[in-house]
């Protein structure tokens, strides 16, 4: 009588579905996956030592580097918890760039994550449709800063130039056009009877799984929580704000890709408000050059585009900080990748692995 | 009825075969650079530059090495300024630091090389170079 054994696959860390260097070994019985095991640290660069011999400052542009894909939101998170730690009031025109910078940079991410979705669903010209849609965002970050992915634009205390009258009137340009946008995509993929049957049903994380895991992000929306640190905390501007939380009800591979389209007219929501109630005013802080916050510890999270992305900073009263700890959202979030694997066959780990969106970079930090 | 969908879809990408193109021919076309654009080499202005080294203390990455000399007055003159682009960030971290708005971008994207050693240059002899062929 012929016997079968289990098999072991080893996808990545070189394979054209796992974006960025990702191993998963795979365990498959036939075509069926009996488990997936993330293997991760090929990107490890230490980020949180490096911050260590560095300036407040100096760390910023290293937090470009987490996830790159939405770079600023993780300059956010680290200048509003430097803030925290040494008292400084950011002007109200800043936080206004601040929230736009955010926001367009939050769309741009999801274009990635709907680019990358329909390549490894097996449509690669899903991806030119979303990645033309995100080089016009990165423009306007070339207006705005001078570089497209790592902006390195919000600074301690404020943003480090002023938006000019140009990117405003583009950005608008831009959120008047997310509507026509969102119907090609929607004629383009949501509608695509193939795209449906992979999506629908697959990969389900529950409710109760998905607070388990310690998701965040949309990825916990989509399984039914209304999870968000930009409606829990308020931070920055975000109390004044009008916008909603979009909220899935299953906790598919569908759900997760419906949610974010959902969350990129939010977010054009969110900046035509911005772009409406702009004051004028200084766009930065008086911040010494020398930075010394006092003596002690802080903790500020933010809604990054993959979820809650917090910064724990040690001061120790020099101008370095003592230790900087990192909360990736994408790190806790690849966690489930096993649990949404088993039971499917080996072509949908990949839309498992797509729509939790994990950025290698952030990963392993 | 099932079908429906992928027939919009192609709807779509056939609507765009035929309409207008969305891409440059690079490199025979070139999009221009915005005027923050942060790249390329560092154009160092011999004038304005006291050789006060706070542009080298600023970098994050150590990717400056600045040799300064004294002449006979107690004035300083930067004798090389090499900058390794292999290292750099392009925080801008260095041009905002300095003082005397000594520094700035070239604005030159294509910095890609063959060998990594062509990575590093020296902005001071750039700069020699650039008010030779002016001249
Ligand atoms: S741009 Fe940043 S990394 Fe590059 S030389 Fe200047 S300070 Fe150093
Ligand atoms: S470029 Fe500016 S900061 Fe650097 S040494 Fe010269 S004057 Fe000082």
């Amino acid at each position: 009588m012929a016997t079968t054994e289990k098999f072991v696959l080893n996808m990545g860390p070189q394979h054209p579905s796992t974006h960025g260097v990702l191993q998963v070994q795979v365990e498959l019985d036939g075509e069926n996956i009996v488990g997936a095991k993330p293997v991760m640290g090929y990107l490890h660069r230490g980020i949180e030592k490096l911050m260590e011999s560095r300036t407040y400052q100096q760390c910023v542009p290293f937090t470009d580097r987490l996830d790159y894909v939405s770079s600023m939101n993780n300059n956010l998170g680290f200048c509003m918890a430097v803030e925290k730690l040494a008292g400084i009031e950011v002007p109200e025109r800043a936080q206004y760039i601040r929230t736009i910078c955010c926001e367009l940079n939050r769309i741009a991410s999801h274009h990635v994550f709907i680019g990358s979705l329909t390549n490894d669903l097996g449509s690669a010209t899903g991806m030119i449709y979303a990645f033309r849609d995100r080089e016009k965002i990165l423009d306007l970050f070339n207006i705005i800063c001078g570089a497209r992915m790592t902006c390195h634009y919000i600074r301690i205390g404020g943003v480090i130039a002023d938006a000019q009258d140009e990117f405003l009137q583009k950005t608008e340009e831009f959120i008047n056009y997310v509507p026509e946008m969102l119907d090609e995509y929607d004629r383009l993929f949501t509608g695509n009877e193939i795209f449906q049957k992979r999506m629908q049903g697959t990969s389900i994380i529950s409710k109760e799984d998905a607070l388990r895991f310690g998701m965040s992000g949309p990825n916990i929306r989509a399984s039914g929580w209304d999870y968000d640190i930009r409606k829990i905390d308020k931070y920055g501007i975000y109390g004044k704000l009008d916008f909603d939380i979009p909220v899935g009800k299953t906790g598919d591979n569908w759900d997760r890709y419906i949610i974010r389209l959902q969350e990129i007219v939010e977010s054009a929501k969110i900046i035509r408000q911005c772009l409406d109630n702009m004051p004028e005013g200084p766009f930065m802080a008086k911040v010494p050059k020398m930075l010394k916050p006092p003596k002690g510890d802080a903790y500020h999270r933010v809604e990054n585009t993959r979820g809650e992305l917090g910064f724990y900073i040690v001061s120790d009263g020099t101008n370095k900080p003592y230790r900087v700890h990192i909360r990736r959202p994408s790190f806790i979030n690849l966690q489930a990748l096993d649990h949404m694997c088993k039971g499917m066959v080996l072509a949908d780990a990949v839309t498992a692995f797509a729509t939790i969106d994990p950025l290698m970079g952030e990963v392993d930090c | 009825m099932w079908g429906k969908g992928l027939v919009t879809g192609l709807k779509v990408t056939w609507g765009h075969f035929f309409g207008k193109k969305e891409t440059v021919y690079y490199p025979e076309e070139k999009l221009p650079m915005t005027e923050r654009f942060r790249g390329g080499h560092l154009m160092l202005d011999v004038e304005k530059c006291i050789g006060c080294k706070v542009c080298a203390m600023n970098c994050p990455n150590a990717a400056l090495k600045l040799t300064v000399e004294m002449d006979e007055n107690k004035k300083r003159h930067m004798t090389s300024y090499v900058h390794d682009i292999g290292r750099c960030m392009y925080c801008d971290l260095c041009i905002e630091a300095c003082n005397f708005k000594a520094l700035k971008w070239d604005q030159n994207y294509e910095s890609a090389t063959y060998f990594k050693e062509d990575l590093i240059y020296d902005a001071v002899e750039e700069a020699k170079n650039r008010r030779d062929g002016n001249e």
